[in-house]
């Protein structure tokens, strides 16, 4: 018993001492807040100017604002993969991992929502989407999918946590004053009781049952915006898993990535350990060949055929303008950590985290080239127009505001990790062998 | 509270507090009201004004002091509605009983342009947007080039429609595709959905933004022009209800264009003003409707560039043109 | 100053374009040059002409004076302001507007007669040299007076015009000879149906009605019937009437089915359905999900 208690003791204090507001919190926050400030005033440009401050025009009328949230939504899927799916199936390794992807999901799928108004010409109507939306859309489908998603993830990201919160409440010592009240409030007095972990359980349970089709609902969605279309690039039927298994590997990056920075500066080598980091690089594989899979199969069976508008949007990713571009995402963003992850020696933390910011930034541009490419070749010639119109470049303006997103993600996931625990305290301990509310007893 | 009332209309100072409680909550539905058709109705006069002439129907009616006077139908309906609301209304019910169609004979096209300037008039665009816009086609390698005079299609199963999610645009009954932009948000999602190509954007200030912030929004017309809103071929639909051809109809010198009613089968051409039934016209000369194969049933339909009466001159302004 | 710069501009204009259009030859029937117009030009008619012509002229020959007629065109159609348009007789352009010579569009059918007077009235004003001539007073016409009456013959199912014409001796006889087009009204136009036929003894002509026309709701047409003349030697008015002889045509709007593209009153029932089943069905689950968890504060004791 005693022993238990020290080890809990230990526990509580390893998975909670980076609660706390210290210089290097604020030097970061401080860094972020004035990049962001820098990106909000382009966006003031944009709001005073009109859209035109962008890059886009009438033939690329979708520009970097609406392939970075076709990336955001992406990224914010590796919530449901990690915790609904292989939290039922019941895999034991996950644990330090779920709340890692839970606010990763949170901080995405809330930011998605302001990428988009970013790139809305009357973001001062928003509120008509609600009032006169259209339910044949699919935008009133993804505003839908997309809130019900980050809600869901908000639950999951906290119903885990309660317990927690009420264990680190008890422990008021290792909080920061001004968090103790609020710990107050969202422990919810939990106090381990059969009554309230049935509650808890079960909540959890459902909530992972719906989270998996509104994760998939969410990229499904997000793809139809341009499958229900015509257009030679986007008319596909497989658009839906082709986006959804591309949105897998994009958000195990971003875990791998979160996953090697907390454990370096928060101090977490005990519990992030290099096994997770093997296991994380062969569920990253695993994505990686389903979504070459799908590559092939979206880029074989056209370029088979070569029907004329096809042909020209193909041959403009072989061989033509976004040649380069094209074969660096699928090369260096796709196949090549395919190969370097099969070997066991590059599913160590550092080389991990090296080659997931590669797949991360391949992701991001392969979003690129689904969303511009197509628009530059529509089936009827460009004529008449001034030359911008013709080929999409993204102005300074515009990449400011598209960075302005990320720069959210990373004060949300920081703001969440100072407040509360990583790594879940309660389910470490009793994986651990140790009852969290028993333990001084 | 006080200071709200001392705006409220009529104010007394001998108001007790709850009265001047009542002025409050007045003056917040008033601005409510006002938000929402205030400035409409205050250009409504104007409306009358400019739309006198345009319906050319009068009718008779008693006033209360038993004089018979003629009154315009159309201001009739205006005295009930702000003018705003009464163009909105007009917009979206369309003109009773018709189907507009347009037919475009590419045999006579000789690229003269006059259709796309008198179009960028109307609806005060820039140079480089279109509504129509003529372009250079070469089908394949060993066929002849010849001009194509493209707009919106005005299609039966409208694919920009079909994905906007606020009922900004929307098909009449009279068959043309309108963009109300007092409701469009600028998401864009129809310009991507077109095949056709047919819609631009305001990027950046419209052309005419200083010179018409007055005039009350027109959606037949679609003037003014809106930043951040989507813009497009219209079928002239104001010159529709005046009983007038499209404005590029009318403005070609080369008899490329016909336009008229589906039910009436019958279309007019804009240059030589010739009525003609439209089931003939496309029979005899092998009328087709462009990239009929995607479905989207296009309201607009081509007569094949065959025995031309221009040679074809290669567009000279074709190049990219500097802004 | 103006004037004599604007004077100037007209002559030069004036002979480049004679110089490029010597060759072409538009002979107008001497017959024809002296016709005048039956009324004084009035500021109300032209104002009325100004409409017509920028309904009409102004996308081949632009505005009188301002040079923005179609240079791409052959025979040039030039600024009716310039000298050589404005030599010319009142007869003279009158024929020219009637007749048409291609490109130029003949408005034989298109403009009633007084409303190419009308546009020519517009157009002298841009000439202040121009005297009208004393309008032809109805004495002074020397051609035929036809009257036209149009019948429906619904046994023959066709379209009966009989033409008469007024004698010497002041008295209605069945005319012969005279050319009769009908035409049925359109929207934007009158639609001319079938050729220009010519009345035989009894001053009759038949038209096939075309089977398969649109009418209105009740299948009504408006015809009208009018003289064929390109001389201008016959005087008589255009007939209309209204017969229920075309196909009935009351088609519905377009947007009157359920689909993706309707507006959202008209979505197909199914989408509402789903949309609406699944959003109430997930949103009442999470909310009882999280009135329950919030519930857990009252169960702290076992």
């Amino acid at each position: 018993m005693d022993n238990n208690k020290t080890t809990f003791e230990k526990l509580t204090l390893d998975l909670s001492h980076h609660i706390r507001i210290n210089k290097g919190f604020l030097v970061w926050m401080g860094f972020l807040t004035v990049a962001l400030c820098v990106c909000l005033y382009a966006y003031g440009l944009q709001l005073k100017q009109g859209l035109g401050v962008a890059g886009i025009r009438d033939y690329v009328s979708w520009g970097i604002y609406l392939s970075n949230f076709v990336f955001f939504v992406a990224s914010s899927l590796i919530g449901m993969l990690i915790s609904a799916v292989l939290g039922l199936i019941g895999v034991k390794w996950i644990t330090p991992l779920v709340r890692i992807a839970e606010t990763i999901a949170v901080a995405f799928a809330a930011v998605a929502g302001l990428v988009i108004i970013s790139d809305m010409g009357r973001p001062e109507r928003l509120a008509y989407v609600f009032i006169y939306g259209r339910v044949q859309s699919p935008i009133l489908w993804d505003v839908t999918v997309v809130t019900t998603y980050l809600v869901l993830s908000i639950l999951l990201l906290f119903l885990p946590m309660i317990a927690d919160i009420a264990i680190l409440r008890k422990k008021a010592q290792l909080l920061p004053a001004w968090l103790r009240p609020i710990y107050n409030v969202l422990s919810l007095n939990y106090a381990d009781t059969p009554e309230q972990n049935r509650i808890i359980h079960r909540s959890i349970r459902t909530l992972s049952i719906i989270l998996i089709p509104a994760a998939l609902s969410i990229h499904t969605v997000t793809s139809w915006l341009f499958a229900f279309t015509t257009r030679p690039g986007w008319d596909s039927t497989i658009f839906g898993p082709y986006f959804v298994s591309g949105a897998f590997v994009a958000g195990c990056a971003a875990v791998i990535i979160a996953m090697y920075f907390f454990r370096s500066s928060y101090k977490l080598q005990d519990y992030i350990q290099d096994l997770h980091f093997d296991r994380m690089g062969k569920v990253l594989v695993l994505m990686c060949l389903i979504y070459l899979y799908f590559n092939i199969n979206e880029y074989l069976v056209p370029a088979f055929k070569l029907k004329k508008a096809d042909a020209l949007h193909l041959h403009e990713l072989f061989s033509g303008g976004e040649a380069l571009m094209f074969w660096l995402v699928q090369l260096g963003g796709l196949v090549l950590p395919i190969i370097l992850l099969i070997f066991s020696w590059f599913r160590r933390p550092l080389p991990m985290m090296l080659i997931s910011i590669a797949v991360i930034v391949g992701a991001w541009f392969k979003r690129y080239l689904i969303v511009i490419p197509t628009q530059e070749h529509p089936f009827l010639p460009i004529q008449h127009v001034p030359a911008n119109f013709m080929v999409y470049s993204p102005t300074l303006v515009e990449s400011l505001i598209t960075i302005a997103p990320f720069i959210l993600v990373l004060m949300i996931i920081t703001i969440i990790s100072k407040f509360f625990p990583v790594i879940p305290i309660y389910e470490t301990a009793k994986e651990r062998g140790i009852e969290p509310f028993n333990s001084d007893k | 509270m006080e200071d709200h009332s001392t705006h409220g209309p009529n104010h007394d100072d001998g108001k007790d507090k709850g009265s001047s409680r009542r002025d409050f909550l007045k003056n917040l539905g008033l601005v409510g009201v006002g938000a929402a058709t205030g400035a409409a109705a205050l250009y409504s006069g104007h409306i009358f004004e400019a739309k006198k002439e345009a319906s050319g129907q009068s009718k008779i009616l008693l006033t209360q002091d038993g004089k018979l006077v003629e009154v315009d139908s159309l201001e009739i309906k205006a005295r009930s509605k702000s003018g705003l609301d009464l163009l909105q209304s007009h917009g979206r019910e369309g003109i009773p009983g018709k189907r507009w169609v347009m037919v475009i004979d590419l045999s006579h096209c000789r690229n003269a342009r006059q259709c796309v300037s008198a179009c960028q008039d109307a609806h005060h665009l820039k140079p480089e947007q279109y509504h129509m816009n003529t372009l250079q086609m070469k089908d394949s390698p060993d066929t002849a080039p010849y001009h194509m005079p493209k707009n919106c299609q005005h299609c039966d199963n409208p694919p920009c429609v079909a994905v906007c999610p606020v009922d900004a645009t929307y098909k009449r009954p009279d068959g043309i595709v309108l963009i109300d932009n007092e409701r469009c948000i600028g998401c864009r999602f129809c310009m991507a959905a077109c095949p056709y190509s047919a819609r631009i954007f305001n990027w950046l200030t419209p052309k005419d933004a200083e010179k018409d912030k007055d005039l009350v929004y027109n959606v037949e017309l679609n003037v003014p022009q809106k930043l951040g809103t989507i813009s497009k071929c219209l079928f002239s639909a104001d010159r529709c209800r005046e009983g007038k051809l499209p404005y590029c109809v009318s403005a070609c010198p080369n008899g490329v264009y016909y336009f008229g009613d589906e039910n009436e089968d019958a279309v007019t051409n804009g240059t030589t003003k010739e009525t003609v039934r439209l089931s003939k016209l496309l029979r005899d000369n092998g009328g087709y409707q462009l990239m009929a194969e995607l479905g989207t049933k296009p309201r607009v339909y081509y007569l094949p560039p065959k025995n031309r009466l221009f040679p074809f001159e290669e567009a000279k302004d074709n190049q990219p043109e500097k802004v | 100053m103006r004037f004599r710069n604007l004077l100037l501009f007209i002559f030069i204009i004036c002979w480049a374009s004679l110089m490029r259009t010597s060759a072409q030859q538009w002979v107008v029937p001497d017959d024809q040059k002296g016709k005048v117009a039956p009324f004084m030009f009035s500021p109300d008619l032209q104002k009325q002409g100004e409409g017509i012509y920028t309904k009409n002229c102004v996308s081949c020959h632009g505005m009188p004076g301002k040079d923005n007629w179609v240079k791409q065109l052959s025979p040039p159609p030039g600024d009716l302001a310039m000298v050589k348009a404005q030599k010319q007789s009142d007869g003279e352009l009158f024929y020219r507007i009637t007749t048409g010579k291609a490109p130029m569009p003949e408005f034989r059918n298109i403009l009633s007669e007084d409303e190419r007077w009308w546009v020519i009235s517009f157009l002298r004003t841009f000439n202040p040299k121009y005297v009208q001539p004393n309008p032809a007073g109805k004495g002074v016409f020397t051609g035929k007076v036809v009257k036209l009456q149009m019948t429906y013959d619904s046994v023959q199912k066709k379209v009966k015009v009989f033409a008469t014409e007024l004698t010497k001796e002041r008295t209605m006889v069945a005319s012969e000879g005279i050319g009769i087009m009908l035409f049925v009204k359109r929207y934007f136009g009158n639609m001319q149906l079938g050729d220009p036929k010519t009345t035989g003894k009894q001053g009759l002509v038949l038209f096939d009605f075309p089977t398969d026309l649109p009418g209105d709701k009740e299948g009504k047409v408006e015809l009208i019937c009018r003289v064929n003349d390109a001389s201008g030697s016959i005087s008589s008015s255009p007939v209309t009437s209204t017969y229920a002889i075309g196909v009935p045509t009351n088609k519905p709007g377009l947007t009157e089915t359920r689909a993706w593209w309707s507006t959202r009153d008209k979505a197909p029932v199914w989408i509402i359905l789903a949309y609406t089943i699944s959003v109430i069905v997930v949103w009442s689950i999470i909310i009882s999900i999280v009135i329950s968890v919030i519930g857990i504060r009252k169960l702290n004791r076992t």
